[in-house]
Order: structure tokens, then C-alpha cells, then sequence
């Protein structure tokens, strides 16, 4: 079942779109889990054996796999079907958005500084190429109407029901996660400036709202639909945060200013060179001993090639162009590139914070980082993986 | 007039060899959501119908078609099935029959 959205911009979908997306967000469920079980049982007897006799030896790579896997019908089937279902999660959520879409504009307005959160947009801002020339996992609409909440609207619309239940009812369980892990596991570490670099529409800004009070939360995005949806989003949640229309690669915060510098499923969507950049930024932004930490996917380097190949699916057919190139990196060394030490680098996995009893998570924070197939991959044993360093 | 695009830029993937099957699985999965909102439409009218005194889901399960009924349904069906298979058909009667 699609999450429902609990603030003010939420849309009202007519009871037959509602019946769609909940079709949607069931045929994703069983693409992901059941689908997805089946195809590596169906690489692990069938597909591997043949491969390895054809070169005479295991997979070595994920290429191996994925060339393999290409002629295999099943395969077929779970990419043909995984990508209708991604073209129908947006599908089913735009017409319902166009049509509330100047009432949401008004909603967004009265609600918008309820918590005392800012807005500051920068028209004159480049958008990067990254942004402009590809409509990233297949979301249509970025740039229909920068001057509305739409964009942010998609995102958010879309995300509750591409989430299939995997990010929590308030599809903020990736920054929940990352927050209370830090905040669990370093208990002496008090941020009180507290940057989200990428945050779209704030799911993932508002928990270190949430797990630091006090702090002052900051967000930045190109785009400027999704920053006035995370303005308003934030004042309907009554939660206060800033939101700026800035490049994560070029940030205008001066030198030490902020303790830590998040990002959530945004490294992938960059080139190597620009999250150099960006690293380097948080380096500077960064005070002496903040933490510089991203969720994202797990290193292709810590995964067999099959899990490799199975993640990197999204880079091949789900319009992630730079999804593996990003995960055939060494995490730490990306890291040095941006200044931080080999020594301060850190790295873990966590289970979600909001499916579970904060004290068992509490004792979680504690297991060290085990990294598999089931690591940052949408199923029912998810772990999130996060990776980053603290700035001496 | 439309603002917001329902597509996403760029061309889609081919993931079978046979011209035409990648449309094919999108049509049958438009089919099974349209499929699914009918469903559901049903199931919640029953329930709408239930909690203003009609016990329709009940009714339903223990209805019996009247045989003119009957035929009208079987007439139906055999409609259905014509249509489904109208291509099959073609290759074993005359086009224009």
C-alpha cells in the first residue's frame, strides 16, 4: 500500500487513482521480493553453471553476470516488468497533482511559516547537467513548473508509493536512521549546524530536526520546485528548517560553519569529479571535529558480482547514469580526495529506526558494519548502508 | 492543456528480441491495474452498499441468475472469449466472415 502523506500538501487522488497506486505499490513489492528472490535462485542454478563452463571459470564480474543474465527470460520478465512498474509509480501520481495543483500552490503558502523554516531561492543559479539533461529513475516533471511545488509534489507523491513500504510511514526512515545512529553511537557529539546537501523535498532534513532539537537544520537542492514543496512541507510538519537553492559542488556557506554535512541517495546521482567537489566543500563548510556522513549504496568492491550486477540494475534501465561508476569507487579514498584523514574515515550499516523499538536500535548502533545483498537493497532484511569521516 | 509531462525523457529499453513484447508486457500490466481499480470499485461498493443496509457482498455469493439471465451472461462470455482470441482466429476463418 502506498504511504499516505500526513501534511497539508498532501493530494486528494479519486478513489480509482488511489486503487492504482495501490496496485502499483504491490507489484513493486513482489518485483523486489519475490521476483527478485526467484531470479537469484534462477542465476545461482541454472545461469552461473552454464556461464562457468561457457568461460571456464566462476563470474568474475558483474559484467560476467549481467551478460549472462541478458538472454535469460526470467531476467526479462523481472526488467520489463520492474520498469512499467517504475513508469506507472509516476503515472499514477501526476494527473492527481495537475488537477490540485493550484490548491496545493495556496495550501503551501498558508503553512509554509508555521515553524519559523526559510526559504531562499537563487534564480540565477546553473543547474547542473546532472539535473537538466536526464529525468533521473524515470520521474517525468522536474522542470515542468519550477515556480510551483510540483516537482517536489511528484517526488513526494511518488516516493509513498514507489516506497512500497520500505521508508517508512513518513518516508523519512533513511535520515532517522542516519541521525539516531549518530546520535546513538557517538552520544558526546552535539551538532548544533546541521547541513542536508541534495535534500529534494526535506523527508531526510526534518529527522536531524527531530533527533537534534536545538540544532539548526539547513537544506539545499538545485531545483526550486522541490525547495518550495520542503518549505511548505516543513512548516505544515511544524518543524523548523532553511532551505537554500545551492550546488552541493559550490556552496556559498562560509569556511566552518556547519558540525555536520549529510547527503541521502545523492553521491550516485553525481559524476566522480563532482563528488570530489562536493567532499571537498563539506570539508571546508565543516568545523574542527564534524562529521561529514551519506547514506547511500554499498561499495560494488564489498559485494559479490551477482549483488553487484543486481544493484547496479537501476544504473543500466532506471536513468541512474552515474550510479555505478559511483559504486565501483573506493569509498575511503573519495573521502581523501575531499581533505578528510585515511584515519577518520568511518562506515557502517543500520536497520531501520523506524520499524523498530529505539532501544533495540540503540543496541544495534553497536554491531559492526556487515555488508551483503541484502545491504541499501529495498527488501524485507534492508539495512542502510553510511559512509563518511570526521574533519580533524 | 497538460503542464506536467506523464513521461520521462529519453528512449526506453528493449529487453526481449521479439519486436513487439516489451509493448506487450506494458500492455498487459496496464491491463492487470485497470483490472485491479475494477476490483477494488467492487469490493468497496459492496461495502458501501453493506453499511446503508444492503447486504450486497452476502446477496452477491447467494444470488442465482434466472435462466434468461443465464443466457445473457453466457452470450457474454462467449463475446469476451471471441475478443481475446480475434487474432487467433483470423488464421482459421475467412477475414471477412
Amino acid at each position: 500500500m502506498p504511504m499516505e502523506l500526513l501534511h497539508d500538501l498532501k493530494v486528494s487522488h479519486p478513489q480509482d487513482t488511489r486503487a492504482r497506486q495501490d496496485f502499483v505499490s504491490a507489484l513493486r513489492g513482489y518485483v523486489l521480493n519475490d521476483m527478485a528472490a526467484g531470479m537469484k535462485q534462477r542465476y545461482q542454478q541454472a545461469v552461473a553453471p552454464a556461464l562457468a563452463q561457457r568461460l571456464g571459470r566462476p563470474a568474475a564480474t558483474q559484467d560476467d553476470v549481467h551478460d549472462a543474465m541478458k538472454g535469460d527470460l526470467f531476467f526479462k520478465f523481472y526488467s520489463s516488468v520492474r520498469y512499467n512498474a517504475q513508469e506507472m509509480v509516476w503515472r499514477s501520481v501526476v494527473p492527481g497533482i495537475e488537477a490540485a495543483l493550484p490548491e496545493m500552490q495556496a495550501r503551501a503558502v498558508a503553512v509554509q511559516d508555521r515553524a519559523g523554516g526559510t526559504l531562499t531561492l537563487d534564480p540565477a543559479l546553473d543547474l547542473p547537467e546532472n539535473v537538466t539533461e536526464i529525468d533521473v529513475h524515470l520521474m517525468p516533471g522536474v522542470h515542468a513548473a519550477p515556480d510551483t511545488p510540483a516537482a517536489g509534489a511528484i517526488y513526494d507523491n511518488g516516493l509513498a508509493v514507489f516506497s512500497a513500504g520500505f521508508m517508512g510511514r513518513e518516508l523519512n526512515d533513511i535520515g532517522m536512521s542516519m541521525a539516531n545512529y549518530i546520535a546513538k553511537k557517538f552520544p558526546d557529539f552535539r551538532p548544533a549546524d546541521i547541513l542536508d546537501a541534495g535534500c529534494t523535498v526535506g523527508h531526510n532534513t526534518l529527522a536531524w530536526a527531530q533527533t537534534y532539537p536545538g540544532a539548526r537544520v539547513t537544506g539545499i537542492d538545485v531545483a526550486s520546485s522541490v525547495l518550495r514543496y520542503a518549505h511548505a512541507r516543513a512548516g505544515s510538519l511544524g518543524i523548523a528548517a532553511h532551505f537554500h537553492q545551492m550546488d552541493a559542488t559550490s556552496l556559498a556557506f562560509p569556511d566552518a560553519s556547519f558540525d555536520v554535512v549529510f547527503s541521502s541517495m545523492f553521491l550516485h546521482e553525481m559524476s566522480v569529479k563532482d563528488i570530489k567537489r562536493f567532499f571537498a566543500e563539506a570539508h571546508r563548510v565543516l568545523r574542527p571535529g564534524g562529521l561529514l556522513v551519506n547514506m547511500e549504496l554499498p561499495p560494488n568492491q564489498a559485494l559479490e558480482p551477482y549483488d553487484q550486477f543486481y544493484l547496479d540494475w537501476d544504473c543500466y534501465y532506471n536513468a541512474e547514469p552515474y550510479y555505478r561508476a559511483f559504486r565501483d569507487q573506493d569509498y575511503p579514498l573519495l573521502t581523501r580526495a575531499g581533505g578528510f584523514a585515511a584515519e577518520d574515515y568511518l562506515q557502517f550499516t543500520v536497520p531501520q529506526y523506524t520499524y523498530m523499538e529505539d532501544s533495540a536500535f540503540a543496541e544495534a548502533v553497536h554491531r559492526p558494519a556487515t555488508i551483503d545483498g541484502e545491504t541499501g537493497r529495498l527488501s524485507a532484511s534492508l539495512q542502510w548502508f553510511g559512509f563518511g569521516a570526521w574533519k580533524r | 492543456m497538460s503542464v506536467l509531462p506523464l513521461d520521462a525523457a529519453g528512449k526506453r529499453p528493449a529487453f526481449f528480441d521479439e519486436p513487439g513484447m516489451d509493448q506487450l508486457v506494458s500492455m498487459m500490466l496496464e491491463l492487470a491495474a485497470e483490472l485491479w481499480v475494477v476490483k477494488e470499485r467492487v469490493f468497496v461498493l459492496e461495502s458501501v452498499l453493506g453499511q446503508q443496509g444492503m447486504a450486497a457482498r452476502d446477496a452477491v455469493e447467494a444470488y442465482v441468475p434466472t435462466p434468461e439471465e443465464q443466457q445473457t451472461l453466457a452470450a457474454m462470455r462467449a463475446t469476451m472469449t471471441a475478443q481475446l482470441f480475434r487474432t487467433l482466429a483470423r488464421d482459421h476463418r475467412p477475414v471477412n466472415t
